[in-house]
């Protein structure tokens, strides 16, 4: 009849008893168990969605923070370009998996045409039209297509030496391709042409033109949108057309048409080389991408490299725009978390109250304990078993039940919440196509091991922090003063 | 000599005053022996007994158990291995059975014991006069005479030699009184145990083989 075995009894002779404190523990049970489903399944919907926003990351400027100044300290304003050391530097962080830099620009071409979708109108230009969108990369493996953008369907992606020497090479969709009659192997030129608005004839000339030729080394598809989308196949075209006029070259070739186009253009405008006389000018304006080990990181990368940039500049993740989506999923997490808290808390004073009205009770019966020598330790133990046998009996009950209670509370909350949360939000930053509603569908009350074990660990440390109370009770019982009166 | 008593004092302080319950007082006793300490309500009896059976520390003075101090045995490891109490309230434990209330010292002390301890325990309870069918009772089904002799089996399980008991008879009629006095003299003289017993009753002293008078905190042989 050790205290193990004294415990165990002690919960099948007092049934009574027993039920009470099995009824208190599921009521409250059911809050924790309601709560922490909730809690774990906001924390699913956060790690799903921040997945599936991706691991990025870029430095951009704080147009938050620019939003807040005056006229005149915009003026005063020193812009910096964001150079290849700072990205370089900033690449070499440990949460940085590989890393990219783009300069970008817009060129024309007299002898392909870009492609338009399904649209079967042909647009007129006076000259070429800008529609070729030159990306530069420094990442020769494309970062695109290691993102999922995009996907390489045919020939092959830069080599490190192409990169480097800045070859006339070039990566198309295979849509612009086809729309063209091009294959790998093949030659291709765009037109970098400088216009000229002449205030005084009220006309656009052009002062400058070269041709840039580029082989085409490599065909890539768009895997950007979804073919399940519920769109029909023209406007999906439309959405995706920048994408299919992007041009792949290596960064050097877009920085020399900048650089001809900028230098024809000063030559051209007498007013404006004297506004920019002795200034130095840059020409390289780089659009940085970090792809991080996880998501996770995000936060912890940008706190470091933070510091790193010049002022006004800011790190900007895919999943910042988590915050700004996932209104409905935040307050389910902010209310379930105040449940917790007040649902540990009243647990603790309830079921410490109850347990210590049963050992007064019981009184004589501990005294009994202490004056046959048994050690207050196991007298503790002996009431800890009572407690924590009835407490996993009321704790299992309440896991199945809270969480359906869970279930049901979620869905009507979101619905309301929903409406609220839905649209009109300003964001700066990455656009992906998550929006609240794949919050929404992603969020689900499950009934999953983390669940299991985050619940049984809260609930049976809340119980055993109840009993703390009841057993400073025990530990100042003297037996004489018990059995003797 | 299994027990003994040096120069205990103990009293309950009242402002400045100190209201002696036991002054200097000095006590032996021997196994084999059934021992009486008689004295009024409030005379200190139950105080002394519980000293002797360290439920309490003497103000002063020291309890040699077998010449060793038992506060260096420890209280809790003497009142575990080396004393069995009986209470004038029987002090059972009311939702177990007589059976289960005697096994429960056999779990806690470190003295041997067999591995069988419900046949020693069901033994124990014939041996006193509890018979089978009544061991597997919950306590609070048996009468005020049975919870005694189970107190007394419960007392016995952990083959103590030291036996102390407070008004063991109580709150109990005469023919029961005079059986369980009978079983104590039994544990002395049969089994070599020591037996003492606090009581104010003059007939039980009078059966005892000596008996000691505590008056206003002082202990005397009881002639």
């Amino acid at each position: 009849m050790n205290f193990l075995k004294r415990g165990l009894l002690g919960i099948t002779r007092k049934k009574g008893k027993s039920l009470i404190l099995l009824a208190v523990i599921f009521v409250l049970g059911n809050l924790i168990s309601g709560a922490t489903a909730i809690q774990q399944a906001t924390v699913n919907v956060e790690t799903n969605i921040k997945e599936r926003m991706g691991a990025l990351a870029t430095i951009q400027y704080d147009y938050e923070e620019l939003d807040q100044l005056s006229e005149e300290e915009w003026m005063e304003i020193e812009w910096q370009n964001i150079g290849p050391d700072l990205i370089e530097q900033v690449g070499e962080l440990s949460y940085v998996k590989y890393y990219d830099y783009n300069m970008t620009n817009y060129l024309g071409s007299n002898s392909i045409e870009s492609y338009q979708g399904d649209v079967e109108e042909v647009v007129h230009h006076i000259g070429p039209s800008m529609d070729f969108y030159m990306k530069g990369i420094n990442y020769a493996p494309v970062l695109d297509f290691e993102e999922g953008k995009g996907q390489l369907v045919d020939g092959r992606v830069f080599t490190e030496e192409e990169v480097k020497n800045g070859s006339s090479v070039a990566i198309i969709s295979k849509k612009l391709a086809d729309r063209n009659n091009l294959q790998v192997g093949d030659n291709f030129t765009l037109v970098n042409e400088v216009y000229f608005w002449d205030y005084e004839t009220g006309e656009e000339e052009i002062v400058a033109s070269r041709d840039v030729v580029l082989e085409i080394i490599g065909l890539f598809e768009s895997l950007t949108l979804n073919e399940d989308m519920e769109m029909d196949d023209g406007f999906i075209d439309w959405m995706d057309l920048d994408y299919q006029n992007t041009i792949y070259v290596p960064n050097a070739i877009v920085i020399n048409e900048t650089e001809f186009y900028y230098e024809e253009y000063i030559k051209a405008d007498k007013e404006y080389a004297e506004s920019i006389a002795g200034e130095a000018i840059d020409y390289e304006y780089y659009e940085p991408m970090f792809v991080l080990n996880s998501p996770e990181d995000s936060e912890a990368f940008a706190e470091e490299v933070k510091p790193l940039l010049p002022q006004y500049y800011t790190v900007i993740s895919a999943t910042d725009q988590y915050d700004n989506i996932a209104g409905p999923v935040e307050s389910m997490s902010n209310l379930s978390k105040y449940v917790l808290i007040a649902a540990a808390i009243a647990t603790i004073l309830i079921i410490g109250l109850v347990v210590l009205l049963f050992l007064r009770d019981r009184k004589r019966e501990l005294g009994i304990y202490l004056s046959l020598g048994e050690s207050r330790g196991k007298v503790i133990g002996q009431i800890l078993i009572e407690v924590m046998v009835v407490a996993f009996v009321g704790i299992t009950l309440s896991l199945f039940s809270g969480n359906m209670m869970a279930g049901s509370i979620s869905e009507s909350m979101m619905k309301v919440d929903d409406q609220d949360y839905y649209h009109d939000y300003m964001y700066y930053g990455f656009n992906n196509d998550i929006t609240t509603e794949d919050v929404i569908d992603a969020y689900e009350v499950t009934f999953d091991s983390t669940y299991i074990l985050v619940f049984y660990g809260i609930g049976l440390l809340t119980i055993l922090l109840s009993t703390i109370i009841p057993l400073v009770y025990i530990v100042r019982l003297n037996p004489k003063k018990i059995l003797m009166e | 000599m299994i027990l003994e008593a040096r120069d205990l004092n103990y009293y309950y302080q009242d402002g400045d005053m100190r209201r002696y319950i036991l002054k200097d007082t000095s006590v032996s006793f021997e196994k084999g022996k059934f021992y009486t300490i008689l004295g009024q309500s409030g005379s200190g009896k139950t105080t002394l007994l519980s000293l002797l059976s360290a439920l309490d520390s003497p103000h002063s003075g020291t309890i040699l158990f077998n010449d060793q101090d038992i506060k260096q045995i420890g209280y809790e490891n003497y009142r575990r291995n080396h004393v069995g109490i009986i209470f004038q309230s029987y002090n059972l434990i009311p939702t177990f059975t007589a059976v289960e209330n005697v096994l429960i010292p056999m779990s806690i002390t470190e003295n041997e014991v067999p591995e069988d301890q419900k046949t020693v325990a069901y033994n124990l309870l014939d041996y006193i006069g509890i018979v089978k069918s009544k061991a597997d009772r919950t306590v609070n089904k048996l009468s005020g005479g049975e919870q005694q002799r189970v107190a007394i089996a419960r007392a016995l399980a952990t083959n103590v030699e030291l036996i102390v008991a407070d008004e063991p008879t109580g709150n109990l009629d005469e023919e029961m009184e005079q059986e369980i006095i009978d079983i104590f003299k039994r544990l002395a003289h049969e089994h070599n145990k020591c037996v003492i017993v606090v009581t104010h009753s003059n007939e039980i002293a009078l059966q005892s083989d000596q008996s000691f008078l505590l008056r206003k905190g002082v202990l005397t042989a009881n002639e």
